[in-house]
């Protein structure tokens, strides 16, 4: 069952209470906690290995939690450890939207109906949703790649062309794992500016990145994760210029040229 | 005889040595989608069955499988031997065929990155919408070179049901050999063989193609 806590006006769109998660006894989370208010875009860094994707996993249902609260507009999806049925997960994961690393389109179906098959599965009309995927690739600069095959596409195409597909299902929240990890440097800049003009239009993000001067640009808070922990957590300029913590000094100063 | 008489009489099983290639087709693609699902099950003891059996029929002679099927039930239970031996024969080819196209479908499977399920599941679709529409049209143009080389050697191994004395092609070759104490049925046999599958080349040549819309 999920229960309501009060309902305030502003709920936070996603909050994470003392979230643990280990691999075959290898913690990967320890008391994690943090919320994500609507609007806000949150970067998350760290070095490898730090839990990063992990959290965002666990957030997505891709990953059981061991213990811990997650909870979606003030419901529980997952609490003291116990997720809620499956109906209401299943109800939960048509806030959030999901772009991978690896972009995991699907091969076999062109652009477009990578795009408009999860909407119309769904109960959208076709035409809406056709409508609907040709309005966001031309915002994600791809008017004319309908037709296409993710194969035919360049790294940078594929991933906007998953940003769009995320995007069609209309999430109150988007998540983004690394999402320019496995792009050439030179395509890498093509994507993050469509997240970037994303955070213009205030759509609601969790970004894992390793960019850290997008982490600066375009976030609202910005999360350091190391071993499992989050080892602070502020606004662009307190972690990029003010650091507290002497991890997160070390971490960034890789960074610094 | 005369070769004509010779080919003229083959072919008139040729009618049958189809039956048992289309009718073995048409039960052990599907049956082996089944056998490859159970196969992968999480439940262990069924998935060991299933593993049991498969082992089983690909580590034995389909020819003692023929056998079994044809005339293990007289043995058995003393019920008498089907007159129409088209039905055990189809049987035990499309059990031998289903263990065998199981594992390819297995291999299909397993060879899909994991990443294509979880896009799936956080875009809505449910397991089965899964499987049908993302999972499965993949697997499919991922196999197709090794279900060619299966259906190429079911063509061949029809031959096999003359062990039941089943009048197909070559069981009627091999008597007319006999009778004549001539090779030339053989000869002629091995031509029907090249010729049925030069069209199943030709056939399944087409429908890799179809599937190339993307690589």
């Amino acid at each position: 069952m999920s229960e309501r806590t009060e309902p305030k006006p502003s709920a936070p769109i996603l909050e994470v209470r003392g979230l643990r998660k280990a691999f075959d006894r290898v913690p990967v989370l320890r008391d994690i906690s943090f919320s994500v208010e609507k609007g806000n875009v949150i970067t998350v860094i760290g070095p490898s290995g730090s839990g990063k994707s992990t959290l965002l996993r666990c957030a997505s249902f891709l990953e059981s939690a061991n213990d811990g609260d997650i909870l979606y507009d003030g419901e529980y999806a997952l609490k003291s450890g116990v997720y809620a049925q499956k109906k209401d997960l299943n109800r939960f994961r048509t806030l959030f939207g999901m772009v991978f690393q690896n972009f995991n389109l699907f091969p076999h179906y062109s652009v477009m109906r990578n795009i408009c098959e999860p909407p119309i599965l769904r109960g959208c009309e076709k035409e809406a949703a056709e409508e609907r995927a040709v309005t966001l690739l031309k915002k994600m600069g791809l008017e004319g790649k309908e037709k296409a095959y993710p194969c035919q596409l360049s790294g940078g195409q594929q991933q906007r062309v998953a940003i769009a597909r995320a995007l069609a299902l209309e999430p109150e929240i988007l998540y983004f794992d690394e999402p320019t990890s496995a792009l050439d440097p030179e395509l890498t800049g093509e994507v993050l500016k469509v997240i970037r003009q994303l955070a213009e239009d205030h759509m609601t993000m969790v970004v894992v990145t390793h960019e850290m001067s997008f982490a600066h640009a375009v976030s609202h808070r910005v999360v350091f994760m190391d071993g499992g922990y989050i080892m602070e957590e502020g606004t662009p300029s307190e972690i990029f210029d003010n650091p507290r913590e002497e991890r997160t000094k070390r971490f960034l100063s890789n960074y610094r040229k | 005889m005369s070769l004509m008489t010779m080919i003229v009489k083959m072919s008139e099983g040729l009618g049958k040595t189809c039956a048992i290639f289309f009718l073995t087709l048409l039960f052990s693609l599907p049956l082996g989608m089944l056998v490859a699902l159970l196969r992968m099950s999480k439940n262990k003891i069924l998935s060991s069955v299933v593993r049991f059996f498969i082992t089983v029929l690909r580590g034995t002679p389909l020819m003692l499988q023929l056998l079994a099927v044809t005339y293990g039930p007289y043995y058995l239970f003393g019920a008498n031997v089907s007159r129409n031996k088209l039905i055990p024969v189809v049987i035990a080819f499309s059990i031998n065929y289903a263990a065998y196209f199981a594992e390819i479908y297995r291999g299909g499977i397993e060879s899909i990155p994991k990443g294509q399920y979880e896009a799936a599941t956080v875009l809505g679709y449910s397991r089965f919408q899964t499987f049908m529409r993302i999972i499965l049209p993949q697997v499919v143009k991922r196999i197709m070179p090794s279900v060619t080389n299966e259906v190429v050697t079911l063509v061949k191994d029809t031959s096999m049901a003359f062990t039941v004395s089943y009048q197909e092609m070559f069981t009627i070759g091999k008597q007319i050999a006999n009778s004549q104490t001539s090779f030339m049925p053989f000869i002629v046999a091995g031509v029907f063989y090249y010729l049925f599958n030069l069209v199943v080349d030709r056939v399944m040549g087409r429908i890799e193609k179809h599937l190339n819309y993307y690589s």
